[in-house]
């Protein structure tokens, strides 16, 4: 879901840049509140994974591949989403600068989408659902959904861009991570997120185990 | 726990999530399935051809060092180089930026 430079207008890119810089702000000033020395390397052991997991292009048939996101994981992990948006921000910005994958002018267009919406919208669905359904199910349904959420939006901006139809954008989007969001991020999310709870459930916030009873 | 014993957990944590991430990054350009992403696929299919190709034409707004995660000329061990060392990189950065912004 990686916008490149041409498919956005200059001047509604750097829009999407003023709307994600605060988040940005916000996230480093979750860092600064949240993370100790216990934290840090769980942060860049994550944000490496997600980097290696990205380049691991899924096939989903009609032509189309897909790859996990993972601002969900990360959120869930340290229960805030404002961790999505940092490591995502971080990995955006490797890529973009580094590898070419995602414009510079359309980063915060990028950061907007994989970081902010599919990392608030997944992370707040899994808190709504884990008294409910349990981890699992919630963390399932979050990254799954947060990603679809995220790649609607993708296709509204590119409807505003007059890169996309607005129709057949949202539906040709909204079908293609309909599957990337069930595969590539709902079942890793919750295979990785279930894997933490059994081995380190010390790992996992407090806010995201004490629903379960795990810490109590 | 004593936060000694947690913090060395916590650095096993690290160097096993390293590890899955270097094999990730190794196997990668091996498994990644080369058809296009979703984004592209749609923009394949529902943009009219001819401004299709204006825009995949046009070169992006900073030329990067290693396009496509690939190191020119250098065929399928070039690529594993460069997901291998974007994987690093991303590492030393968060790492950094994390000790850095951490509470004291």
């Amino acid at each position: 879901m990686h916008i490149p430079d041409s498919f956005i207008p200059m001047g509604q890119a750097i829009v999407y840049w003023v709307i994600a810089l605060p988040f940005i702000f916000m996230s480093l000033k979750w860092a600064r509140k949240e993370l100790d020395d216990m934290k840090v390397p769980i942060l860049a052991a994550l944000a490496a994974g997600i980097f290696a997991i990205q380049a691991l292009n899924i096939p989903i048939g009609m032509g189309t591949s897909g790859h996990m996101v993972g601002a969900v994981l990360v959120s869930i992990i340290f229960g805030s989403p404002m961790a999505g948006v940092l490591v995502l921000t971080l990995v955006l910005l490797v890529q973009g600068f580094v590898f070419g994958d995602g414009g510079i002018t359309t980063m915060g267009a990028n950061i907007l989408n994989m970081g902010v919406i599919s990392g608030f919208t997944g992370y707040y669905l899994f808190v709504a659902l884990k008294n409910k359904t349990g981890i699992k199910a919630a963390s399932f349904v979050g990254a799954w959904i947060g990603l679809l959420i995220s790649a609607l939006t993708c296709a509204v901006e590119m409807s505003i861009a007059g890169t996309f139809p607005l129709v057949a954008g949202l539906a040709t989007m909204g079908l293609y991570h309909l599957i990337i969001g069930f595969i590539g991020e709902g079942l890793i999310t919750a295979i990785v997120i279930t894997a933490i709870e059994k081995s380190r459930p010390d790992l996992l916030d407090s806010s995201v185990t004490n629903a379960k009873g795990v810490r109590a | 726990m004593s936060v000694a014993a947690s913090s060395n957990m916590n650095m096993k944590f690290l160097y096993a999530g390293i590890a899955i991430a270097l094999l990730i990054a190794i196997a990668a350009p091996f498994l990644a399935s080369p058809d296009p992403d979703g984004l592209e696929s749609a923009a394949g299919s529902i943009v009219e051809e001819s401004k299709l190709a204006g825009m995949e034409e046009s070169a992006p707004f900073v030329e990067s060092p290693m396009p496509d995660y690939s190191i020119e000329g250098q065929g399928k061990m070039g690529e594993v180089a460069a997901v291998v060392a974007g994987t690093i990189l991303v590492l030393g950065i968060s790492f950094v930026l994390g000790k850095a912004a951490k509470k004291n």
